[in-house]
């Protein structure tokens, strides 16, 4: 579907086509017509023998849609927005999080909250950093917003927990050091776009 | 004398249990009949295909805080599920279950109390059913259970009527009041079944059946889309199962009236022996009021008096009246 | 100095000005934009951004530092100056570091607004980058110069309003601009990027720290996230921060500053303050405004009991003993103690302060003094300062002192009899006086010879002014040019020629001049005194004296206040007077104090039988200043409301009130009861104001108003030898950035209680000494203070639990003992 279509949102102008249900009935003789002629036309039944044909379909053709959940899981969508990721850079292994605050800033439902501190090398250190899972909405700002594309939504969408708020620490979301290798990029909120290099502008730069 | 008491007593006693349990097992029925007719499973996971859902919903009811609003006239409130269950399987001694069977030597009659008015006391157990949803309804303090109890009362009392007359032109046939009657009437195979000499009461109290017991596509009691859940909005745990269970005993009735007065009752029907053709009977009618279920809509209240007072009802005198000038002739 | 009003046109706006105004401030004042990173409201023009670029009457000139005449015609924004004006924001952001994300000033930043203002979306400019340093300069200030723009905000700063010119700009050691860029980058542009590539911010005094105050204005001014406080580095992001609007509660210059809360921590919920803003363009804080924040008296809860015991204690009290550091409405709460229940208000500080203001009343007819400090630093272009330890007594005044000399091309005398190196630092034309100890009234007398005009003079001190001059000669060397004739001998053709030159030589001279004794005795240079004076006094028009509270504590303060209104009278110079303490304009004006403290104490931050305290350490605790409503009043006269920065879960004088009998629902109900006789206003705490106009006219409350009264007729005396001090002398002075027990708390000052002397003298003392007074000793370490000269050491007296001006009793110098220990 090229752009144009897809901002096309005239829905009704497409390939739709009106049903004729006649005329509402008015008078009481009008009702009686019509509830005569639908009970000799039997159009009660077509729904009967609809729902019995599904359930015959569904017993003995092998089409049960049910997918027993704990048991069976369907694949998720890779642009999925779940349970939240902290990136590390693949080459040092440290996390990518400067600190900057801004998820916490745009954060919408306001549960994001971290700690920083100068640390002993001058830099900016991450001290700890949560998300309140019980008010977050997953609308995918914080990762939108991230300039170093280190917080990313995951595919963990079990998030039933016992109480209402349920506090991520930042270690709890940090790929795991011995993980590291299997750690892939997000292609969703806050990715870089496939052309981005050409949209920007290069700086010059004197070396 | 004692032995017909004692035998009473067993009997009730049976027809209690069993019945009640048939009620449980029927949810268990409806939930998997509605799931398969939509391409779901139901319930699978307590007990092998959900089997021992019945028994977990039980539990549920019986342990489940019985709570009393604060506004609500206490005792009525109480009363009034007991009224539900209590009509419905009061309604079930005057019918004749099964055949007559031999038992220990003993000629057992699988019915509590074979009247000489039997339909009437049945549909007049059942219509007396209706003080059941009305005071709840009436009693909870809660504007939709006041809107259900309305409800009730229309719809009840409007469909008592369509039942009466529908069921009048087979009375008059058979000339009994007795359901024995009825049966030993239609004995002579499926062709002596009342159903081909009064196909418009059958389906006239079909109809009305439907509407008595509460369900698709008259369940407007407790329309879940319009007010909440009706006459049953305060209730939860046992109360709110007692409801249930007067229902379904409700559906069991008209399931067990429709057999005997429509479709020669529990007659042995050509190989199949009276018993196992009663059973069937009776649960094809189930499966009727779910596959019903699953696949018509509601309709409103005013569509409902509509057809009760302007379709059903002059059908049923002219069904009546057509009858007489027949027997007349 | 009359300014005369005149009409300039801005973009088509007329502007009503002033002739002389810059045209950045007319358009400021009018609320025009012109966009400048460099400019300081209160200082000199530095011209290094040089962006507020405009057009007057057809001509390119830079807004800040342009004057405004009547009729003139700007335009702030055409093509052009656009162009010049995106291309500076260009090269301000060439190797500017890009981790905006890791910036404290992230939010804030004036490079990010003006490069967003300016869309400037592409960069046409590189140079290879320099590496900078990281540094921490001081114990408080850190400095990022991989950062800094260079606007040299700070230097200007640092020289103009605080004086202590301790940062300069330094060499960057990077490569030169490409001249290639000069066709290619607009004029304004290239030269201010050659000088931005030449330069860093350096302390001026060639080591890696800086020696001045702390006082941290110029991590305030930084436009970018260069200068920072070490504390803040990396805690917050100022979104996140709540801005709460308050007065500082650490000395009388009141000054307007925000807090800026945020809970402490993932682990620690609680509201805490992290750092203190101010409007650096209207209003500069000290050290102690700007780091002494964190002095709350925090997890307090009601303690019923303690309560109680107060309220118990209050019915029993004799003397309720406190001291400056309160709000008027708890001062009026004091007063309303002592008229109902007839307890004595002792307040050493304060009382000194009222009975001086109080025969100020008498002789002048004024209860207040007439001007204020603000008006000063506006006006004045020869400020003389009498009593006053500047340095340390009140920034504020000081920085009034150092802003004439730099803006106003001023002059300025200084009466101290501790030495202090800095002063004479302020300008070219500050003459000091390290006078004797008690020798007030001989510098009254000679501001009387100085600036009086005799004719307003009573003859008696017209005849005893002229027995101080004597015609005395002196040798002077003077440069004399000589004509010489010699001759000389050409090389190339041999001939002898005859030339004549003119040769400089010194000769000595000897010319009579007039001998000034009273400068003789206050230890300055008599011999060269009137020529010095005459180069200060050129072109001066408008005085002002500010007097200290070395003068409240003067034993002959009365003929003191004599000397001073006849100094008003006859010479037309402005008055101010720096209220010793926090508050203690406010006291003194509510509070009818008491000399004596005697029976059962009740202490309000200070030594008692009973003690109520916002410290945290007494019987019942108290809100801090940070955690209450309430007015101060400052030394610029005005009533200034201060809001509660974080939550105080204990009780507060008020509830004791309530208890008493005499409260009222909230604290703030007391504002509108202040004495309206007084000078104070009848208006309810929620209506009074808070903030600067664009034009820095101030809005915060109210100002007193002065209360007329019937004048005394009044004789001066002549110098009282009597109150002269000589020997060992310790001097009751806190050390900068300390002025109660509440800086003492905060974590960011670290000045401790100990003795402070001049280098030498503290070589002399060694390390710990014991200060014997006369009704009591103290055992101190000793610290030294580079800026102090002199012999005299300074016992600071922020700790009220040492009771330090008990023992120094009713003056602010006492004769003591120093034993080594």
């Amino acid at each position: 579907m090229s752009l144009e279509e897809f901002k096309n949102r005239n829905v009704g102008e497409q390939n739709y086509r009106l049903v004729d249900v006649g005329q509402t009935p008015q008078t009481g003789m009008e009702k009686f017509e019509q509830v005569v002629k639908r009970a000799v036309k039997l159009e009660l039944f077509t729904g009967l023998k609809v729902t019995f044909r599904e359930m015959f379909k569904a017993l003995f053709g092998g089409q049960m849609h049910t997918t027993k959940y704990p048991f069976e899981k369907l694949p998720i969508a890779p642009r999925y927005r779940a349970i939240h990721e902290m990136k590390r850079l693949l080459e040092s292994g440290h996390y990518r999080c400067i600190g900057c605050g801004l998820c916490e800033k745009i954060c919408i439902a306001n549960c994001i909250r971290m700690d920083t501190r100068y640390d002993e090398n001058q830099r900016k250190e991450v001290s700890e950093y949560t998300i309140n899972f019980g008010r977050c909405i997953f609308c995918g700002y914080c990762a939108e917003v991230c300039p170093e594309l280190a917080i990313v939504h995951g595919g963990r969408y079990e998030t039933a927990s016992e109480q209402r708020a349920s506090y991520s620490t930042f270690e709890d979301m940090l790929t795991p050091l011995d993980q590291l290798a299997q750690q892939s990029e997000f292609p969703g909120f806050g990715a870089v776009s496939d052309d981005a290099d050409k949209k920007i502008k290069k700086t010059p730069l004197a070396y | 004398m004692d032995g017909y008491i004692i035998g009473t007593i067993i009997k009730a006693i049976l027809v209690l249990a069993i019945i009640s349990a048939l009620a449980g097992f029927g949810t268990y029925l409806e939930r998997k009949v509605l799931a398969f007719m939509q391409r779901r499973l139901g319930p699978m996971h307590v007990g092998p295909y959900g089997l021992l859902q019945l028994a977990a919903d039980g539990i549920k009811l019986f342990t489940k805080e019985d709570f009393i609003p604060s506004g609500a006239n206490r005792l009525i409130f109480m009363i009034a599920p007991i009224i539900t269950a209590a009509t419905a399987f009061i309604a079930l001694a005057a019918v004749p279950l099964l055949p007559e069977f031999e038992l220990f030597g003993v000629t057992v009659r699988p019915i509590v109390a074979d009247l000489n008015i039997g339909i009437l006391f049945v549909l007049g157990m059942m219509a007396a059913g209706l003080y059941g949803p009305l005071l709840a309804g009436m009693a909870q303090k809660n504007k939709w259970g006041l809107l259900g109890a309305a409800r009730t009362a229309i719809q009840f009392l409007s469909y008592e009527v369509v039942t009466g007359l529908s069921i009048l032109a087979p009375i008059m046939i058979v000339g009994s009041l007795s359901l024995i009657d009825f049966n030993n009437y239609q004995s002579e195979g499926i062709g002596s079944w009342l159903i081909w000499q009064q196909p418009v009461a059958f389906i006239l109290f079909l109809i009305a059946g439907y509407a008595e017991t509460n369900r698709t596509p008259f369940d407007l009691l407790e329309h879940e889309a319009e007010i909440v859940a009706g006459y049953a909005t305060e209730y939860s745990g046992m109360r709110w199962g007692m409801f249930f269970i007067g229902e379904y005993a409700n559906m069991i009735t008209i399931g067990f009236l429709a057999s005997i007065v429509f479709l020669g009752g529990f007659n042995s029907w050509g190989f199949i022996p009276g018993g196992l053709a009663i059973i069937l009977k009776v649960s094809f009618f189930f499966f009727l009021m779910l596959w019903v279920r699953a696949s018509w809509p509601h309709i409103r209240p005013d569509q409902l008096m509509w057809l009760c007072w302007k379709v059903l009802m002059p059908l049923a005198v002219i069904n009546v009246t057509l009858t007489g000038l027949w027997m007349m002739v | 100095m009359s300014k005369k009003e005149i009409t300039i046109t801005i973009d088509g706006v007329e502007c009503k000005t002033y002739e002389g105004e810059y045209v950045l401030n007319a358009a400021r004042a009018n609320g025009i934009f012109i966009p400048a990173i460099c400019y300081l409201t209160r200082c000199s023009p530095t011209l290094a951004c040089r962006i507020c670029l405009v057009e007057a009457d057809g001509k390119r000139v830079y807004a800040c530092n342009a004057k405004a005449k009547d009729g003139m015609n700007i335009i702030t924004e055409n093509e052009e100056i656009l162009e010049e004006r995106r291309a500076i924001m260009e090269v301000y952001d060439v190797n500017h570091p890009l981790q905006c994300g890791v910036c404290d000033q992230h939010g804030e930043c004036e490079l990010q607004n003006y490069t967003l203002e300016l869309e400037v979306d592409s960069q046409h400019f590189a140079i290879q980058d320099t590496k900078r340093e990281t540094k921490n300069w001081s114990t408080v200030l850190h400095y990022d110069a991989g950062l800094c723009i260079v606007c040299e905000r700070c230097v200007t700063v640092c020289k103009d309003m605080i004086g202590d010119s301790a940062i300069k700009t330094g060499p960057r050691g990077g490569p030169a601009v490409d001249k290639g860029y000069k066709e290619s980058t607009p004029k304004d542009a290239y030269a201010m990027w050659n000088k931005l590539q030449k330069s860093i911010i350096i302390p001026s005094n060639g080591t890696e720290h800086t020696n001045c105050s702390d006082c941290g204005e110029c991590t305030a001014v930084c436009p970018v996230g260069a200068l920072t406080e070490r504390d803040f580095v990396y805690k917050a992001n100022p979104w996140e921060l709540k801005n709460i609007p308050a007065t500082c509660a650490h000395c009388s210059s009141g000054c307007h500053l925000y807090y800026e809360t945020r809970f402490e921590s993932i682990d620690n919920p609680k509201e805490v303050i992290f750092r203190v803003k101010n409007e650096w363009n209207y209003q500069s804080l000290c050290g102690a405004g700007r780091f002494g924040y964190d002095y709350e008296n925090s997890d307090v809860t009601k303690d019923t009991e303690a309560f109680n015991k107060a309220v118990e204690a209050l019915k029993k009290a004799d003397t309720i003993r406190f001291n400056s550091t309160i709000t008027n409405e708890e001062a009026l709460m004091l007063q309303t103690l002592k008229e109902k229940l007839g307890i004595k208000l002792y307040n050493p500080e304060a009382r000194a302060f009222q009975k001086f203001l109080n025969e100020y009343a008498k002789v002048s007819g004024k209860s207040l003094y007439p001007d204020d400090f603000k008006t000063i630093m506006q006006e004045s272009d020869f400020v003389i300062s009498l009593g006053s330890k500047l340095r340390n007594d009140n920034p504020n005044a000081r920085y009034v002192f150092n802003n004439v000399q730099k803006m106003n091309k001023g002059a300025g005398i200084y009466f101290h009899p501790v030495g202090d190196t800095l002063v004479p630092t302020f300008g070219k034309s500050v003459e000091t006086f390290e006078h004797k100890v008690g020798d007030e009234e001989a510098a009254l007398y000679l501001i009387l010879d100085l600036f009086a005009d005799k004719s307003k003079l009573p003859s008696d001190v017209v005849d005893y002014l002229s027995s101080f001059h004597e015609e005395r000669t002196k040798k002077i060397k003077e440069k004399v040019m000589e004509e010489v004739t010699e001759i000389v001998v050409d090389k190339e053709s041999g001939k002898e020629k005859e030339v004549t030159k003119k040769v400089p030589k010194m000769v000595t001279k000897e010319v009579t001049y007039d001998h000034n004794l009273l400068v003789e005795r206050l230890g300055g240079d008599a011999v060269n005194f009137e020529d010095t004076f005459a180069k200060m006094n050129k072109k001066k028009s408008n005085y002002a004296l500010m007097v200290g509270e070395d003068l409240y504590f003067h034993p002959n303060y009365k003929n003191i206040i004599a000397l001073i209104a006849l100094v008003e009278q006859s010479c037309g110079m402005k008055l101010a007077m720096i209220p010793p303490k926090s508050n203690s304009l406010g006291v003194s004006l509510i509070c009818d104090l008491d000399d004596e403290c005697s029976g059962y104490v009740v202490g309000y931050n200070e030594n008692g039988d009973f003690r109520l305290s916002a410290l945290g350490d007494g019987d019942l605790d108290m809100p801090a200043l940070n955690q209450q409503e309430g007015t101060m009043t400052t030394m610029n006269k005005r009533v200034v409301p201060t809001n509660a920065a974080l939550e105080y879960g204990g009780y507060e004088l008020n509830d004791l009130m309530n208890a008493l009998g005499f409260g009222k629902r909230y604290t703030i109900d007391w504002t509108a009861s202040l004495p309206v006789e007084k000078g104070f206003q009848a208006v309810c705490f929620d209506d009074l104001k808070d903030g600067f106009l664009n034009d820095g006219s101030e809005v915060r409350g109210y100002e007193l108003t002065s209360i007329s009264q019937d004048r005394v007729d009044f004789d001066v005396a002549k110098i009282d030898d009597n109150t002269l001090i000589e020997g060992e002398i310790a001097y009751r002075c806190n050390p900068q950035r300390q002025f109660n027990d509440f800086t003492n708390k905060a974590h960011q000052i670290f000045e401790a209680f100990a003795l402070y002397a001049s280098p030498a003298r503290a070589k002399e003392l060694g390390e710990r000494v014991e200060v014997v007074f006369e009704n009591g000793s103290l055992t101190l370490d000793v610290v030294e203070d580079d800026r102090m000269s002199g012999d005299i050491v300074e016992i600071p007296d922020f700790r009220s639990a040492e009771d330090v001006i008990s023992l120094f009793g009713d003056r602010r110098y006492a004769k003591v003992t120093i034993k080594k220990v």
